[in-house]
């Protein structure tokens, strides 16, 4: 009914950069992502915190590289649209490290101070230990949140506008937005194998929710960029 | 409804209802002029073809109820089966049948029914001693011995080297092989069965007669050592003096028991005290703990057995010439060092007995050698009833199977056939009478038993002909043994097919029942356009009628085919014959059906929740872990609802729906935190429900919860009913004052319990519990008299306010025709909504007190997420979706784990039948129980109307059909638990944890579905004709 005040630009799916670079590698990551999550599995399953703390490391170096070679920063969106030929035909562009990779480093600050706790209070909500195991349900939250909001932060800044609609699922499904729904949905199913009796190590309190939200994140980006690119969820 | 957006008639009906007024009051002054009239007769036919649209609804949800029940019923006479027990006892001096020799009976000095042979026993249950821990291992190719084989070698070697002085022979439990049932079994000699219907209300006390109550008759005096679970069966048997007891619980602990029993035996055994007692009773359990704990295969497994060999070796040397020893398993274990089930391992035990005198025979000198394997001669564990109450001299228990084992009887020789005969004449002669006892009790016709009394009547032919003849030979007095003991056989084996076998067609029937009651309610519920209040009649008449005509094809059936049992068909024809009924009513009305696949997130949510819940009951772990999953259930609709709302267009709708969504996650987390955990939980689950994991009574801080909840949650609910203004009228005073009064009650209750548990003023315990009893009776008052008479009285919670003309807001005020100051009407925008939940906070107050202090924390949130789950599904306008009665469904069962139960008979509490009275009263104590139980989901199910009628406008049309179809989904969900819970039950008869976890859950979700049709039909549905009524006659009928 009230119509909204500020009339804003319908969103549109987030292209991956039409670089060669970009094209490609952006097939890699997922493999790359998925090859450092089951090296590491054995020791995560031994020993969840330590091995988890360490591997943080690696994935956020390769969600950086990801990022920076595949997606347009924050900001971007309308100039590359807009002046795409002028931009071309300048070919001396600000250095790619004050336009892509500070960026980068703000996106991995502000998925670790705020997403991180906050996954962390929603895990918790979800039925994780609420009296123990503090660290295996943050750095759980803290492996979730590097692979779903940190590219979301890179390519849509800090706008509150644009992250209610990110939380309302309002936005065009694209690499990056299915990949976050991914990783979620996966940490949800994640939850399914824990109660069963088989008595596996791995049945442990976090492995499996990371596990899935792992191959969450893998399955979530391939189908964002595939056959979900440009539809909208729709609730009803 | 939004409230941004004024209906197209909202301005008329406000006007009118305000011209209705003011004509009131002018009518008051003037007196009743025409026109009234006619509106009055035009409120009188709304009013009239309300009540019947009303009734009819009420009426199909009855029908539904009706299949649910038959359905329930079907399977479960096939699958719970069920033995009466009777209470009638063998008497010393009235033998079966006449002695017919020189004995005379009736002294249990010399024996009741049959010379004595031994003066004392001394019984040793050594638990879990399958029979191949007993005998030498045997390779069977390249097969190495075990750590339990051989390690318990004396029960082998003592009857292979004194054959006269000993047997040993294999010892066949009835499943399921666990402690209790098999204690049954081995003293009463009855077939266990999962409910033995009897006149005890809770107690596990065995009340049917049995082998220790004839001792204790004839004033034999029972010593008891061991396993405490014989103190639950057999309270007060047992010489208190002598007596020790142990806790059977922690299987981790291999020794204390087994110690406890060897310190205080073999003091017993000793000339000096032999006097004391007549029946020395010793249990042992480190065998089965060590199997629970390590498996058999363990070298710690080995060590136990050898400690049983070398005390079984001193008691055979200590025992005296009159006393007779018996060592027995009560069950064996399977390869993990479990029992329960089935499998040969679990019910394979051993029995041995032993006598310093020669007493054994055998029929043949190649049974001198205990069998190789537990399938050459066993004999069954209820054979020892009726040989140790003839040996020692004791009348046969009158509900006893089994038969005297040969061994015991035949002589030393191996050749007293005469003993034979006559101890199986006997046995099998009271076998005949408690069969015909039984029958007559549970009306059973003769032909099930054709097949006994034939033999029955060759067995007297042959016995009758031996007293003709001089000296009967060998030949014929073994004969006659043999004819009585095929009685005996048969019975047993129809007894088995009455009690112990699962009566598959029946299982196959009820199932069919339901789910195909199950598509019928679907399709009602979710599957019809529009109003389905219109359409009721026409589906029950032809439902009515299908089951009519399936009741005559039924009587048809029954008649051509005799041999079919008629109760049954007449069943199944009668509820498939209503649903063939009303599948031709569905075609009736085909352009009104529309698909009931789910088109929205909120359909299939509602799907996914309720069938991932059904699909994991098939496993152990999920129905184990039931509270974890509905507690992840119901923070993802919480995480839904918080998206949704994020979506609306309204900023108010957002930040509410934001806002109550949060609350209803955060409520849930909170709740979860009251756990009462089941045994396979542990040990990855806490209980904080009571004091401690050991305790059943509250902590002391946990009686201030109750407190709290008296204190706060009448106010929050108030909110509730301010945000619309509806805080007015009867809300006042009863949200106001009653309710918190009623859960201060309800709190001093429970204070008032503790002091009295806890003797904290001695002396004072009968002036407490006096004083308990009436404050609960009180409250019982406030909630249901005080209460309904509220809720039926009750004006629409409705208030006028005259302003002046310049009011802000407009959508609640009217300025009547040539008025120059406008009437606001507080309370407008949900009249019908806070209408009709007052009867929620009633039955709140009758749950609440019902329940633990922790328990009534739960409900008091869940009453709270209740109204919170209203704004969320007002706020998303979701009401037409299944999303809300599904969750409250959700949230039902979750609050059910919460509030202290399990799916579990243990977790039943049972003194919650004596809060408002001293003794056991019918119907109230099973109706207290089952409040306390399901207290629950049966205030979520009275809170499903409100869904859909919270914040709706007083004259939406078919809000009747409405509240049906939320309704029907609320029982949809219940209806699908219960119909999966019942296949798996079936699907799983065989398997190991039947009896532990899937049998219970199916029973609770049968009984659930069945407290949720009564409760949802009658009280929830029957409570919105009150408020419709007085909405109905404000705001007149469409």
């Amino acid at each position: 009914m009230n119509a909204t005040p500020k009339v804003r630009p319908p969103a549109v799916p987030i292209e991956i950069l039409s670089s060669d670079a970009a094209r490609i590698y952006t097939h890699i990551h997922p493999i790359l992502i998925l090859s450092l999550y089951a090296y590491k599995f054995p020791s995560i399953v031994a020993d969840p915190v330590p091995a988890l703390l360490s591997s943080l490391i690696p994935l956020a170096i390769l969600q950086i590289v990801f990022v920076a070679i595949c997606l347009p920063p924050t900001g971007s969106n309308t100039v590359v649209v807009e002046k795409k030929k002028p931009g071309e035909k300048k070919k001396a562009p600000e250095s790619p490290i004050s336009r892509k990779i500070i960026p980068a480093f703000l996106s991995l600050l502000l998925s670790v101070l705020f997403a991180t706790p906050l996954l962390a209070a929603t895990l918790v909500l979800f039925g994780a230990p609420i009296s123990t195991h503090y660290f295996h349900t943050l750095l759980c939250a803290a492996h979730i949140s590097l692979l779903a909001t940190l590219p979301l932060v890179y390519v849509h800044g800090v706008d509150g506008q644009t992250w209610r609609e990110v939380v309302a699922l309002l936005l065009p499904v694209d690499e990056v937005y299915g990949g976050m729904i991914g990783t979620v949905i996966g940490a949800w199913l994640g939850a399914v194998p824990i109660p069963l009796d088989w008595d596996r190590e791995w049945q442990k309190w976090p492995v499996t929710i990371v596990t899935g939200a792992y191959i969450g994140f893998a399955v979530g980006k391939l189908v964002g960029g595939t056959i979900g690119k440009g539809r909208k969820i729709m609730f009803d | 409804m939004e409230n941004g957006e004024p209906l197209p008639s909202y301005e008329g009906l406000a006007a009118a209802f305000a011209k209705a007024k003011a004509d009131k009051e002018r009518e008051e002054a003037q007196g009743l002029r025409p026109t009234t009239r006619d509106a009055a007769v035009a409120q009188k036919q709304g009013e009239v073809h309300f009540k019947a649209a009303h009734g009819i609804v009420i009426a199909f949800f009855t029908w539904i109820l009706v299949l649910h029940a038959l359905g329930i019923y079907l399977f479960t006479s096939g699958f719970l089966l069920t033995r009466l027990v009777l209470d009638q006892k063998s008497e010393c001096a009235l033998p079966p049948t006449d002695i017919g020799q020189p004995y005379s009976p009736g002294s249990p000095e010399t024996g009741c029914w049959h010379p004595k042979s031994f003066d004392k026993a001394v019984v040793i249950l050594v638990d879990a001693l399958r029979y191949d821990f007993t005998v030498p291992f045997q390779a069977e190719g390249s097969e190495i011995p075990h750590h339990f084989h051989n390690a318990i070698p004396v029960l082998y070697e003592t009857a292979i080297n004194h054959p006269n002085n000993a047997f040993l022979l294999p010892f066949i439990a009835d499943p399921p092989t666990t402690t209790l049932q098999r204690l049954k079994g081995l003293t009463t000699g009855t077939l266990p069965t999962f409910i033995d219907a009897g006149s005890n209300f809770a107690g596990t006390a065995i009340d049917e007669d049995n082998l220790l109550a004839q001792l204790r008759n004839a004033s034999k005096r029972i010593v008891h050592l061991g396993d405490d679970t014989w103190h639950a069966l057999f309270p007060g048997y047992f010489e208190p003096n002598l007596t020790h007891a142990y806790d059977s619980f922690n299987v981790w602990d291999l020794h204390t028991v087994d110690n406890g029993v060897t310190d205080h035996i073999f003091p017993l055994l000793h000339p000096s005290n032999t006097s004391k007692w007549d029946v020395a009773i010793g249990h042992y359990l480190g065998v089965d703990h060590a199997g629970h704990r390590y498996g058999p295969d363990h070298p710690a497994m080995a060590a136990k057995l050898n400690q049983m060999d070398g005390i079984l070796r001193r008691m055979i040397e200590q025992i005296d010439d009159n006393t007779l020893l018996v060592v027995m398993g009560d069950h064996g274990m399977d390869s993990k060092g479990d029992h329960g089930g089935e499998s040969d391992d679990e019910i394979q035990a051993a029995l041995f007995m032993y006598s310093k005198r020669k007493y054994f025979g055998r029929s043949s000198p190649s049974y001198q050698t205990p069998p190789a394997t537990a399938k050459e001669r066993p004999v069954a564990q209820i054979d020892l009833v009726p040989t140790l109450s003839l040996l020692l001299g004791m009348p046969i228990p009158f509900n006893n199977l089994g038969a005297p084992i040969e061994e015991a009887f035949i002589g030393v020789k191996g050749e007293d056939y005469k003993n034979l005969a006559l101890v199986n004449r006997l046995t099998a002669a009271q076998i005949h009478r408690y069969q015909h006892e039984y029958a007559l009790a549970r009306g059973l016709d003769e032909s099930t038993r054709t097949s006994s009394l034939s033999l029955w009547a060759t067995a007297n032919e042959v016995w009758n002909s031996l007293g003709g003849l001089k000296k009967p030979n060998r030949d014929q007095l073994r004969n006659a043994y043999l004819s009585f003991s095929a009685y005996q056989i048969e019975t047993l084996r129809v007894c088995r097919d009455l009690w112990a076998r699962f009566d598959i067609p029946r299982m196959l029937n009820g199932v069919t029942i339901l789910a195909l009651s199950l598509a019928v309610l679907a399709i009602y519920s979710r599957g019809i356009e529009g109003d389905r209040s219109e359409l009721t009649p026409a589906l029950l008449a032809r439902g009515i009628i299908g089951s009519i005509v399936g009741v005559l094809v039924g009587v048809g059936f029954s008649f051509a085919i005799p041999t079919l049992p008629r109760e049954h068909v007449l069943i199944y024809c009668s509820a498939v014959g209503g649903i063939v009924g009303v599948t031709t009513a569905f075609w009736y009305i085909r352009r009104r059906i529309m698909s009931p696949i789910p088109n929205s997130i909120w359909g299939w949510s509602s799907v996914i929740f309720t069938v991932a819940l059904s699909v994991g009951f098939a496993a152990n772990s999920f129905t184990i872990w039931e509270d974890e999953i509905l507690l992840h259930f119901l923070t993802t609709f919480g995480a839904l609802t918080a998206i949704s709302s994020f979506r609306q267009k309204v900023p108010a709708d957002r930040v509410l729906g934001l806002y109550h969504s949060i609350l209803f996650i955060i409520l849930t987390r909170i709740t979860s935190l009251s756990r009462l955990c089941r045994e396979e939980q542990m040990p990855y689950c806490r209980s904080t429900f009571y004091a401690s994991a050991t305790s059943s009574t509250s902590a002391t801080w946990q009686l201030a919860i109750p407190y709290v909840v008296a204190l706060l949650l009448p106010t929050f609910i108030r909110g509730y009913y301010d945000g619309t203004l509806s805080y007015q009228g009867s809300a006042v005073l009863w949200l106001g004052f009653a309710l918190r009064f009623g859960l201060l009650l309800s709190a001093a209750y429970w204070t008032l319990d503790a002091a009295d548990d806890g003797d904290w003023y001695p002396g004072y315990g009968d002036i407490l519990k006096t004083t308990k009893i009436i404050i609960a009776q009180i409250t019982f008052a406030i909630a249901l008299a005080f209460g309904y008479s509220t809720f039926s009285w009750s004006k629409p919670l409705l208030n006028i306010e005259n302003k002046s003309k310049q009011s802000q807001d407009s959508s609640t005020q009217v300025i009547a025709d040539g008025g120059t100051s406008s009437i606001t009407i507080l309370g407008y925008a949900n009249v019908h909504g806070s209408r009709y939940a007052l009867l929620i906070t009633m039955w709140l107050l009758a749950i609440a007190l019902v329940q633990k202090p922790m328990g009534a924390g739960a409900i008091g949130i869940a009453a709270w997420q209740i109204f919170s789950l209203f704004e969320i599904v007002d706020t998303n306008k979701l009401s037409d979706t299944p999303i809300g009665p599904v969750v409250l469904g959700l949230l039902g069962s979750f609050h059910f784990f919460k509030t202290g139960h399990q799916a579990t008979m243990a977790s039943i509490q049972w003194e919650s039948a004596f809060i408002p009275l001293r003794t056991i009263k019918y119907p109230w104590s099973p109706l207290l129980v089952a409040l306390n139980t399901f207290g629950a989901q049966i205030l979520c199910a009275v809170a499903v109307p409100a869904v859909v009628l919270w914040k709706q406008p007083p004259k939406k049309k078919g809000l009747l059909g409405d509240v049906a179809k939320a309704m029907g989904t609320h029982i949809l969900f219940y209806a699908v638990i219960n119909l999966a819970t019942t296949m798996w039950a079936g699907h799983l008869r065989r398997h190991l944890m039947l009896y532990r976890i899937f049998c219970p859950r199916f029973m609770a979700g049968a009984l659930v579905l069945l407290v949720v049709d009564v409760v949802g039909i009658f009280i929830a549905i029957g409570g919105t004709r009150l408020s419709f009524l007085s909405v109905g006659e404000v705001f007149g009928w469409h």
